[in-house]
């Protein structure tokens, strides 16, 4: 017994992790906390060592960003487009798909929105109404190929969105430095979008695309939780072998919550650029697909937690733009970051699901 | 004509990075462990080679501290997979995304961006590199010549060593292999290390001896189109290396279309090796055989706790 204790490796020789049945949910709570805190620990120590000085990080992170009403009211508007990828994520990572093409589908929705602008169809009154349109019609065009080579051929989607996804990046750049260029300008923009093409702001000074992203998590809440297809979806994350034997259209239910998928990723296309923006530009849509996905894991899947993940991560872009401005620091320190919670925040699920015990009296 | 030996000539370079990261992909996935990273990891190989060259001066140092950088890095992908056992595409997605995030801010906070270096001299392999047309083939930097030889020894090592053999039982199946004693994590954390150490010098590869700069995200989705190559040459190092060659000649058509004037826009002659990823995945799908070569365990986490 003692030859066998002594050849196991070091983290197993005196503690065995046993799995957890049930855990209170305080303590999943307190364990999500600390995990979330050491994980904005970690990232200010990496904020610190890029040389923001110790001091300014609690003004310029939480005092700024958050008790400001017009910053307040920017990660609001952040927002927006943030919950809508979330959703997407939500969404297709419930029919058990793995759409890492947020990104394309966004730039497709929002190329399709400007394709409207820029070629004058519908009337000023319909205009909007029409780009939304058109911009989920598109995004969700673009998730049609994955899906169904996933389902009628097993072609592996992590590889096919990504793919995709840079497809779509250098035809928005041939875009944007070639045929839709605004000669006006010295950037690689499009032309500016008409007052009338712009998501309007509400009285009281919020953007429309508050209310809009608000909407549709109560929408796709509805869709997962209470709908026949999210019973479905639900049966398909389980099991798909099981769903299949029990009689549930498994292709169907996966098909339609990835094309309800890119159709939310092109929405938040149209958000930034009608929203935000103004116009289209190269670069608009960057941040944006990871975001989305690691916003979904965060949320395990859940939309009304991923609208709260979404404000979470809005405030961080918030606050990394102007850490941008006023300290050089590049915008890839937003990626950090939010790579940096996710893994300690999923990091925390090993503690709630093991239990590490001391073995009395060395084995 | 010159287009044409120019592009023979050019085509070992860019496939490289390649069958470098996808040696590396294979070595991680033989033992079971599904290897997102890969755009990641090289993309720390990348940086870390460049800021390594721009400290030491010392092209071979470059091309060492960027597989230790890699390797260092993955030890968070292990931890993920091995310890936390989080969910392998996630966690290997997330490295991607740190180590875009960490490469970037790194490159640019030390001022790394845009340096020139020199890289390394070609070598003319006489009288290979007087042939006519594919004589340029066989004029290459040294690292170029030492691939094949990495490839030679990794096959061995996989397939006829005894380490070899218990890396791939563990990635087929790693109950029976604790059973037999065979320390799976262990194996894994060195599959994942060698692995991630392979996909360093691939990045570094590209940085340090083709680009010879950086620029951040400048891997632009290789480290993915290895992880496609890994799935095409159903975890195969020999076919690996010749998907690697193949798309290491798309990518060298892409500068020579631009040079003969074509008029098409550049970014759709860019776009040319994502959509053949693609449509080579497709192609692959449709073949239909039965994929009997991926490792059997690859992608669920060892939980051992079960056994008593």
């Amino acid at each position: 017994m003692s030859e066998l204790a002594l050849r196991r490796p070091l983290i197993n020789r005196r503690y065995t992790l046993e799995l957890r049945q049930h855990m209170a949910w305080y303590w999943q709570a307190l364990i999500l906390g600390a995990s979330l805190v050491l994980g904005l620990l970690v990232s200010g120590a990496i904020l610190v060592a890029a040389g923001v000085p110790a001091g300014e990080l609690l003004n310029e992170f939480v005092l700024y960003t958050l008790f400001d009403a017009q910053s307040l009211k920017s990660v609001l508007f952040q927002a927006s487009p943030l919950i809508m990828v979330g959703l997407a994520g939500c969404l297709a990572f419930r029919a058990r798909f793995w759409n890492l093409g947020l990104e394309g589908q966004m730039i497709f929705g929002a190329i399709g929105a400007t394709a409207i602008t820029l070629w004058d169809i519908g009337s000023p009154s319909l205009r909007l109404p029409l780009m939304i349109l058109t911009a989920m019609a598109c995004g969700l065009l673009w998730a049609v190929a994955p899906v169904l080579l996933r389902l009628k051929l097993r072609v592996n989607e992590i590889v096919s969105t990504l793919m995709l996804n840079y497809i779509a990046v250098n035809f928005l750049l041939h875009l944007m430095y070639g045929p839709w260029k605004d000669p006006k300008d010295a950037f690689p923009y499009s032309p500016k979008y008409e007052s009338f093409e712009l998501l309007p702001d509400l009285p009281g000074g919020l953007s429309l695309s508050i209310p809009i992203a608000i909407g549709l998590a109560v929408l796709v809440l509805w869709f997962v939780s209470i709908s026949r297809a999210g019973l479905y979806l639900r049966f398909v994350d389980k099991s798909p072998d099981v769903a299949r034997s029990v009689g549930v259209p498994v292709a169907r239910t996966i098909l339609m919550a990835v094309l309800f998928s890119g159709a939310l990723a092109g929405l938040a296309g149209l958000m930034v650029a009608a929203g935000q923006e103004g116009r289209l530009t190269h670069s608009f849509y960057v941040g944006y697909g990871f975001s989305g996905i690691l916003i979904a894991f965060l949320a395990r899947n859940n939309p009304i937690a991923a609208t709260c993940a979404a404000l979470l991560i809005a405030t961080l872009f918030v606050a990394g733009r102007s850490l941008q401005v006023f300290y050089q620091i590049p915008f890839a320190m937003v990626q950090l970051i939010q790579a940096v919670l996710v893994i300690c925040v999923a990091s925390s699920d090993f503690f709630i699901r093991h239990r590490i015990r001391r073995v009395q009296g060395g084995e | 004509m010159t287009l044409i030996t120019s592009w023979i000539g050019n085509t070992p370079e860019f496939a490289v990075p390649f069958a470098l990261a996808a040696l590396g992909l294979i070595i991680t996935e033989k033992s079971g462990v599904l290897a997102l990273g890969a755009e990641g990891l090289m993309l720390v190989g990348a940086v870390a080679g460049i800021g390594a060259y721009l400290t030491f001066g010392q092209t071979a140092v470059a091309l060492v501290m960027a597989m230790l950088a890699a390797g260092v890095v993955s030890l968070l992908f292990a931890l993920m997979v091995l310890v936390m056992r989080i969910n392998q595409v996630i966690s290997g997605l997330v490295l991607v995304f740190f180590c875009q995030g960490l490469t970037t801010l790194t490159g640019t906070l030390m001022g790394w961006t845009n340096q020139p270096v020199p890289g390394l001299p070609a070598i003319a392999l006489w009288p290979l590199s007087e042939l006519p047309y594919v004589g340029r083939f066989f004029v290459q930097n040294l690292v170029v010549y030492l691939v094949p030889v990495i490839f030679l020894i990794a096959v061995w090592a996989l397939n006829r060593t005894t380490p070899g053999l218990r890396l791939r039982a563990v990635g087929e199946n790693p109950q029976a292999a604790d059973a037999a004693g065979i320390p799976v994590l262990g194996y894994r954390l060195a599959a994942i290390v060698i692995g991630s150490a392979l996909i360093g010098l691939a990045g570094a590869f590209i940085s340090v001896l083709s680009t010879k700069l950086w620029i951040s995200n400048m891997t632009a989705g290789r480290g993915w189109i290895a992880v496609a190559l890994v799935i095409f040459a159903r975890w195969s190092p020999w076919k690996a290396l010749a998907g690697a060659l193949l798309f290491g000649c798309i990518e060298a058509l892409i500068p020579q279309l631009a040079a003969s004037g074509i008029k098409l826009s550049q970014y759709f002659v860019f776009m040319a090796p994502y959509a053949i990823t693609l449509g080579v995945m497709i192609w692959v799908a449709a073949a239909k055989r039965e994929n009997r070569s991926q490792p059997g365990a690859l992608g669920t986490p060892f939980i051992r706790e079960e056994r008593t």
